[in-house]
């Protein structure tokens, strides 16, 4: 029940659909009712991405094909989907090793430069013993496109791992990460970030199976939704049997700013062992009045406050990246999508 | 420390499940297996009208058509519906008019659960104790409802639905599966075929209770199920508490209990039911035997204003398989879901709520507590939802999960549906275990390791057992320690 089979076989019966408990809230079979051609081959020039500046090295894909190979894994890796073709299919499939020890800082980017494009990004990713990946994932989708996005991350004992998703949405959008986590002093770091607009959707779906004794997880994720956009949060936390000392937490907090945006979410915890601590939080709810009262009181206009006041929120889940470089993109991107840059 | 003490005397005196002995007693049943003709047979041992009958066979054909649901966590092999009773009943000559006509072989069954069946032995009672009407369910049938006349000074109509069907038809029908309609789910079109008794209350305009209303349901007859039904009708500004409770013999096979109850509440009517559920868990060690315990409750908050008020304490059956759900429809209605989940030896359950906020300015708060224990599955399963009208509705949820022992499970699965830009929900949950820490300072100060769980456990669980009404709350305690008994060390 992927879209990654449905475009390999052109099986629409093989698409998600609401029934499926996983994806409840992001209906792909209901949406597509048949499958855009395969994007063709593009030969022209590349914009540049996003993170252009910051990296040393850059994996390109265009269309679905890999144009530009990096076979660098540790320093800063830039690792680019670009869309080109209108409506248009394309499916790609990368796997990204950091070896024992490494240090990587990996800025994806997925780039939708086409209009009604369906795309599928799978992303293999193993952390080796003692190495450190950060992944900061930026997803600008054009308005009527529909992209999933999974990552499978396998970690090492003493692996490191954290990640910070950033998106506008899409007409349908789904962004998976799966994490085997394997205790013995791993770490994982799960953040996002999403603010949505017009009719967009945005689904950041999490599941992080702790496997092994002394693992830790902390999960934040943080969300501004309006106009008609919907957004969805699903956080899974499994510890299995044996997997005593986890320390596990999740949060998201999101807010609505219209009567017709949707939040919805699932903060999951399934615990099979007992020497555990996990929480998790959820909140949902619309600006503080006051607040926006006591900005409005000081001369501030009601947009730019508000603009204020969800920057301000959602600079929880920005503060926390530790790349500089991408640090600043990510505020950058923050300030451009609440139209408070100027 | 009494408390405490009192508990572990408690648990040493009884050991294992209190109230599992059956009764010998003359009973008639319905031939085993469900069709067409055992639902005639049900209606027909009933005397029902024409219309009810009806009703019954079009939901028993609905359930023909529809399937098992599987998505809760728990595991039991296939159900046979067909192996089952639908009907026993005690032998009775006619219909008792009153207690003295009653099978005294029943009675005692009632004395021995600790159940006062008769009035002047209540009455008889500590003065100033509070008083409770109760209707006694066994098997499949009411056997008998106290209180009745007092109750009807007051306006208060409290008695069974069988009899509720014959005497005040007008209701039934208005109300009956207008708030968990024939085919909601598998198990609740199954209890709409085949429900045999129940409770039915109605509380006119203005009228609070004048006592607390309580049924008993007890389980007796091998092989058989039961499938009762409740209906609470709090009319404008009207207020009742009701209590419920269940106990079962223990058995080796498994025995499926499938209830609907309904309430509904019109403006600023306020209703609080609290449950105390304890059938047969099923043998400790084996997982063998145990009630089956598919139950749907819901309440519709027609009227603006109107409160309900869920408390649940469930440490008994096999599978527990219930939401207690309000529907928040009256402009500024409330609801409230207490519950404390214990789950030993092999139990499995999976329960929780659904708050569905419709009107505005609703309100709703839910503070569940999990306590897994031997090789349990405890889930929390919740739904909270607000759709766009339901402007300034607001919830707060609390779900806590304790976990003793390495080889139970405690899972927390809430949805969260936020559909309007001036609602506010917060949603918590955590899961430990008992703290080390907390353990070593009771024992150091002298109580034995059982006392220090007994007694930690009581604080984790305080906020549920304190919107229990008194009698219950102090019941309720001893229950989870004796739930709990054998899980330590």
């Amino acid at each position: 029940m992927t879209l990654s089979t449905a475009l390999k076989t052109g099986d629409l019966s093989a698409l998600p659909s609401r029934r499926d408990e996983d994806w409840r809230w992001t209906d792909l079979r209901g949406l597509l009712k048949v499958l855009p051609p395969a994007a063709p081959a593009h030969d022209g020039a590349v914009p540049a991405g996003p993170f252009a500046s910051l990296a040393d090295a850059e994996t390109v894909f265009v269309n679905g094909r890999r144009v530009t190979a990096s076979d660098a894994a540790s320093g800063v890796v830039a690792l680019r989907f670009v869309a080109l073709a209108d409506k248009a299919a394309q499916g790609a499939s990368h796997t990204l090793v950091v070896k024992p020890g490494e240090s990587l800082v990996l800025l994806e980017s997925h780039e939708g430069c086409a209009a009604g494009y369906v795309s599928d990004v799978t992303l293999d990713i193993a952390v080796g013993e003692g190495a450190s990946l950060e992944r900061i994932v930026l997803v600008e989708d054009e308005a009527e496109a529909v992209n999933v996005v999974t990552a499978d991350v396998a970690l090492a004992p003493g692996a490191r791992f954290v990640q910070t998703i950033l998106t506008s949405g899409a007409r349908r959008q789904r962004i998976e990460t799966r994490v085997r986590h394997p205790g013995a002093h791993a770490e994982v770091r799960l953040d996002g970030a999403y603010l949505l607009d017009a009719q967009r959707h945005a689904d950041l779906t999490s599941v992080v199976t702790h496997g092994g004794f002394d693992g830790v997880t902390s999960q934040l994720t943080k969300g501004m939704v309006t106009d008609q956009a919907r957004g969805v949060f699903q956080g899974r936390i499994v510890v299995e049997k044996g997997a005593d000392q986890t320390d596990a937490r999740m949060g998201h907090h999101a807010l609505i700013l219209s009567d017709k945006a949707e939040i919805d979410a699932k903060p999951e915890l399934l615990i099979f062992a007992d020497d555990v601590s996990c929480a998790h939080g959820n909140t949902i709810g619309a600006l503080d009045d006051e607040v926006l009262f006591y900005a409005k009181q000081r001369g501030i206009p009601e947009a730019e406050a508000k603009a204020m006041l969800t920057a301000a929120f959602v600079g929880e889940v920005i503060d926390r990246i530790q790349h500089e470089g991408a640090r600043d993109a990510a505020a950058a991107w923050v300030a451009r999508k609440l139209g408070s840059d100027a | 420390m009494a408390a405490v003490k009192e508990t572990v005397e408690t648990v040493a005196a009884l050991e294992k499940y209190e109230h599992g002995f059956s009764t010998d007693i003359d009973q008639e049943f319905a031939p085993k297996g469900l069709s067409e003709d055992i639902v005639r047979f049900i209606s027909a041992k009933k005397d029902e009208p024409e219309w009810m009958l009806e009703w019954r066979l079009e939901a028993y054909r609905r359930w023909l058509a529809m399937d098992e649901p599987d998505w809760a966590k728990v595991s039991y092999p296939p159900i046979d519906y067909q192996d089952t009773y639908y009907y026993a009943a005690p032998k009775t000559k006619e219909g008792p008019k009153s207690l003295d006509e009653v099978d005294p072989e029943l009675l005692a069954v009632y004395e021995k659960l600790g159940i006062p069946l008769k009035e002047q032995a209540v009455l008889a009672g500590v003065e100033g104790a509070p008083r409770y009407a109760v209707d006694a369910v066994f098997d499949s049938v009411s056997v008998v409802t106290t209180f009745k006349k007092e109750l009807a000074q007051a306006g208060v109509i409290f008695c069974s639905m069988s009899e509720a069907i014959r005497e005040h038809p007008e209701l039934v029908r208005q109300y009956l599966g207008s708030v968990v309609p024939t085919s909601d789910n598998y198990f609740a079109c199954l209890n709409s075929a085949v429900f045999s008794d129940g409770s039915f209350v109605y509380v006119p305009p203005g009228v609070r209770c004048p006592m607390e209303l309580s049924t008993y349901f007890r389980i007796n007859a091998k092989d058989s199920g039961q499938f009762e039904r409740t209906l609470i009708i709090a009319d404008k500004g009207a207020y009742v508490s009701y209590l419920e409770g269940c106990t079962a013999p223990m058995r080796d096979e498994n025995q499926l209990h499938a209830a609907v109850v309904e309430l509904v509440l019109l403006n600023d009517a306020e209703i609080k039911y609290s449950t105390v559920q304890n059938w047969y868990p099923g043998d400790p060690e084996t997982g063998k035997g145990g009630i089956y315990n598919f139950v749907t409750k819901r309440a519709d908050c027609r009227g603006d204003r109107s409160k309900v008020s869920w408390t649940q304490v469930e440490t008994g059956s096999a599978i527990t398989w219930k939401y207690p759900s309000c529907v928040l429809r009256g402009e500024g209605s409330s609801g409230e879901f207490y519950s404390i989940a214990v789950t030993n030896g092999h139990q499995q359950a999976d329960t929780g709520t659904k708050m569905i906020h419709l009107g505005a300015n609703t309100r709703s708060r839910i503070v569940a507590k999990g306590i897994s224990a031997g090789k349990s599955t405890s889930t929390y399963r919740g739904l909270v939802s607000a759709h766009p009208k339901a402007k300034g509705a607001r919830n707060f949820t609390q779900c806590d999960s304790l976990l003793i022992g390495k080889d139970c499970a405690a899972h927390t699965v809430p949805y969260i549906e936020a559909r309007n830009g001036q609602s506010v929900f917060e949603h918590e949950a955590t899961t430990t275990r008992l703290s080390d820490d907390q353990l070593f300072y009771c024992q150091q100060r002298g109580l034995s390791e059982e006392e220090s769980v007994a007694l930690l456990v009581n604080g984790f669980v305080k906020d549920v057992l304190q919107q229990l009404p008194m009698e219950f709350a102090v019941e309720a305690q001893k229950l989870v320690a004796i739930s709990l008994e054998g899980s330590v060390g």
